[in-house]
């Protein structure tokens, strides 16, 4: 019963979206209040019924309703409690009503924490999201409905969860993944309602940012969370693979980190706009296309749901008409509009727009390089695979350039910096960063110079950054002496810039580092085996069984030492889960702030030997520590008084113009 | 207008490849056609499964048509596909084995060639030996060059040693009718 209603509450949920999609829309057209006022208490609506539906489907997962198909494909009864709640989303039809939930969850957040910007432009964001939501809402009740009934003959359990997908990581990674690729149709919404209305100033990069912001800081976190749960879950002990499916999330965060950074200079200085708004266009397309690859089945990858032509299809035209529609408006409007700026060639304007040409060809390198293997094919010329190699190599000809201008950007000012003024200081950091990275990199026996490298690039980063924040309190204060009470002095949007590149500069460190001189190997072992890697002594102890809830495993101990000392003991697991006839691998792994000592059982040989892999990975948890670090940043610069106070000042002057048809550009808040 | 033309680019782009996403929806990305059709098989010497003093070439495929099958005793589909290839090689087919056997490795290797050779005789009571002589792959090199994914899968060969066909899975009535008998007339025509 409850199921019938979840059904009928993303129905409604539908109704709701047509409606936010025509009235706000025809109330800005048409300049009248009491339609666009309808926007808000829509899309509050919208939200409430697919969090009621949502929360229906999460009743029939722990009440075992397996005369739902959906449940019935992906759960099952002796699946342990908390997983009930997250298989919710563990296929492709549930997942895809967290989706719509996170989407109208966005919705509702634009609705109540817009009290800042004029009625109108939120009235047209609005329904632009409404009719986003009315393509996403068809899709599901068309073709993916989780609530479909099994009726009269429903089976007696189910099929039990992927395996894969018991694990905490699993529990947070697709919300947050999804809560970026979501949150990207906000900045979408902004840009797509600015080309309506046709006022193409910096004022929607203004409003659009703190919600790029957030976007990009979930899907910073979402990606890191999936590079974890490969980790030690896949049990190939590595930290990125270029799947399809790991392209498909990247995509929309480098082309997202373009967009907040050319948001800034749209915001500041008024130019680049037209590429802004293709920018915010890109993100969010990239986030529809990624959707597309990973569930129409189009890609092989680890992730691919259950393909199916007519879903495939359906994405495909909503691919069609809100990418396509988007484009074609740009086209119309983006030709008229001028960027009104000055600037010289060397100039804070310039350099951050080199690190917009740089991420952008990083998107365009893994834009082809996922699907050139389709055309390829498609074009008759036979299949051919993009691995690994491809996209290593073409990141590390891409990052060196790009980390040059992220040092040099926050130094320089806006129209014009003096190149000698610059070379001092450029000059010293340099040489800072090459004889730290030097001196680090000589305490291993064989030097890499990959790693070398990748430490000059961190070092870098850390030393400008510093010297930003050095150079920024000076100038504050026109005073040499720079104490720490001045730091407090700074804004937290510029404490979140300076989070964002320290964290990049961590995560480099930690691939630089775990790239060369991680240590790995596959040996047979007998029990009572010891094998020393990298000054750590790793003893077999052997293997025994064990039952968990809805599985049987093999326990492999290994006990760690080095010198005498015992530093950890690991268990490596092997599980069978009868449902599915699963086997998993659970890693043993042993976290430390400078290395991971990794541990994963394999088969058992014929003469009773196991195989085990044996990887010793250093400074692996930096990687995962620096995207969160960025996050961190991210977090930080929503939560900039600027965004409050400008909220606080506007409301006035925002009633009073939200009538007359032109609303003015509010005023520059340089900061 | 120009430069309402000069915006026009990413849409005309992005509609480009709609297409190819279309077209992709309705293949099978896990089908992969063997980059080397029309080419020669790569050049080779590996020893005979049953003899390892002799060696075979590439140009054992010269001068008929060979049907080269990749397989293993460890494969369970090859032993439900091995009845059908001897009924093929009755009809005359000319079929040579690629053998290679995933236990055989540089650092877990426990089994000997003689092993191989006794598991592969075994089979071979059971099921019958359709193949003229077995080329034993040891290293996989000529599996990796064949562009071969896994096991079983067969090379339709033609008389000058040109690969014309390449079938991924198991061969079976149905496969040969749609996919291999026309190009097996044609090739016997030549």
């Amino acid at each position: 019963m409850l199921a019938e209603l979840g059904n009928f509450s993303l129905v409604m949920a539908l109704v709701t979206a047509v409606l936010l999609s025509i009235y706000p829309m025809w109330g800005a057209y048409k300049n009248h209040p009491q339609m666009m006022a309808m926007a808000k208490p829509l899309a509050i609506g919208m939200f409430l019924f697919t969090g009621f539906s949502y929360f229906c489907l999460t009743y029939a997962f722990v009440h075992d309703d397996f005369s739902l198909a959906y449940v019935a494909n992906t759960s099952s009864a002796s699946l342990p409690i908390q997983y009930k709640y997250t298989g919710v989303w563990g296929g492709h039809e549930g997942s895809f009503l967290l989706w719509v939930m996170i989407f109208s969850t966005w919705t509702v957040a634009v609705a109540l924490f817009s009290k800042a910007i004029p009625v109108k432009m939120v009235a047209r964001v609005l329904a632009i999201l409404g009719a986003i939501g009315i393509g996403f809402y068809l899709f599901m009740l068309l073709t993916s409905n989780p609530f479909d009934r099994l009726l009269p003959f429903y089976p007696i359990d189910g099929k039990d969860l992927n395996p894969l997908l018991q694990d905490f990581g699993m529990i947070i990674h697709p919300p947050m993944l999804y809560m970026g690729y979501v949150g990207f149709s906000v900045a979408f919404s902004f840009a797509i309602a600015a080309l309506i209305s046709g006022q193409l100033d910096s004022t929607w990069a203004r409003w659009s940012r703190p919600w790029t912001i957030a976007a990009w800081s979930f899907l910073t976190l979402g990606l890191a969370l999936g590079s974890w749960w490969a980790y030690y879950e896949l049990g190939w002990g590595g930290w990125w693979f270029w799947d399809p499916s790991e392209n498909a999330a990247f995509m929309p965060w480098l082309a997202g980190t373009a967009l907040m950074h050319s948001l800034a200079v749209t915001e500041k200085r008024k130019v680049f706009k037209s590429w802004t708004v293709f920018l915010a266009i890109s993100a969010f397309s990239l986030s529809l296309l990624g959707t597309f690859l990973i569930r129409s089945g189009v890609l092989v990858s680890v992730h691919a749901f259950a393909s199916d032509p007519s879903r495939g299809l359906f994405i495909l035209g909503l691919l069609a008409v809100i990418i396509g529609g988007s484009l074609f408006l740009y086209a119309l409007r983006a030709s008229q509009v001028k960027s009104n700026g000055q600037y010289t060639l060397v100039s804070r304007e310039v350099l951050l727009m080199g690190n917009n040409v740089f991420l952008t060809a990083a998107t365009l390198v893994v834009l082809l390089g996922t699907l050139f293997p389709l055309v390829h094919k498609e074009l008759g010329m036979g299949s051919i695979s993009i691995g690994a190699p491809f996209f290593n190599q073409m990141f590390t000809y891409l990052i060196v350039p790009f980390v040059l201008f992220m040092g040099i950007g926050p130094l320089s000012r806006w129209k014009n910096q003096s190149p000698q003024a610059l070379y001092k200081q450029l000059t010293i950091a340099f040489g800072l960063s090459l004889s730290a990275a030097v001196l680090i990199n000589l305490s291993y026996d064989q030097v890499s110079y990959m790693a070398v490298l990748g430490l000059v690039m961190s070092f870098w980063i850390m030393v400008t950054t510093i010297m930003e924040i050095q150079q920024r309190i000076r100038s504050q204060d026109n005073n040499q002496s720079a104490n720490f009470s001045e730091l407090k002095k700074l804004t937290r949007s510029h404490w979140g810039m300076v989070l964002g590149h320290l964290g990049f500069a961590v995560a480099l460190i930690g691939m630089a580092l775990v790239s060369a001189y991680s240590d790995e190997r596959n040996v047979r072992m007998a029990p009572g085996d010891k094998i020393v890697v990298q000054g750590y002594e790793f003893e077999f102890k052997g293997v025994t069984a064990h039952q968990g809830p809805n599985y049987t495993a093999d326990l492999a101990n290994v006990d760690v030492f080095q010198g005498n000392d015992k530093i950890a003991s690991l268990v490596a697991e092997k599980r069978f889960y009868p449902i599915q006839r699963n086997v998993m691998t659970e890693a043993g792994i042993d976290s430390g702030f400078t290395r991971d000592l990794f541990v994963a059982l394999g088969e058992q040989l014929k003469n009773g030997d196991w195989s085990i892999r044996i990887y010793v990975k250093p400074f692996i948890t930096w990687i995962w520590g620096g995207a969160f670090i960025m996050a961190l940043g991210g977090v930080l610069s929503i939560s900039d008084r600027r965004y409050r106070m400008a909220r606080l000042a506007k409301n006035n002057k925002a009633n009073k113009t939200a009538n007359s048809s032109t609303a003015q550009p509010l005023s520059e808040q340089v900061s | 207008m120009n430069k309402t033309a000069f915006y026009l680019i990413p849409l005309f782009i992005f509609i480009g490849l709609l297409t190819f996403l279309y077209q992709g929806l309705f293949s099978n990305p896990r089908e992969h056609e063997s980059t080397l059709l029309e080419h020669s098989v790569p050049e080779f010497v590996l020893p005979d499964l049953m003899d390892t003093q002799k060696k075979h070439t590439q140009d054992v495929f010269i001068g008929k048509i060979t049907l080269l099958n990749v397989w293993g005793v460890w494969c369970t589909t090859c032993a439900i596909e091995l009845p059908y290839l001897k009924q093929l090689q009755q009809e005359g087919k000319h079929i040579v084995g690629l053998y290679y056997d995933q236990d055989i490795d540089p650092d877990f290797g426990i089994k000997t060639v003689q092993r191989v050779q006794q598991e592969v005789n075994q089979t071979y009571s059971q099921l019958g030996n359709p193949y003229a002589f077995n080329i034993f792959d040891v290293k996989r090199n000529l599996s990796l060059d064949l562009g071969v994914t896994g096991a079983p899968e067969t090379y339709l060969i033609d008389k000058q040693g040109k690969i014309r066909l390449h079938h991924i899975g198991d061969l079976n009535p149905r496969v040969w009718a749609n996919k291999f008998a026309a190009i097996y007339a044609q090739l016997e025509a030549e």
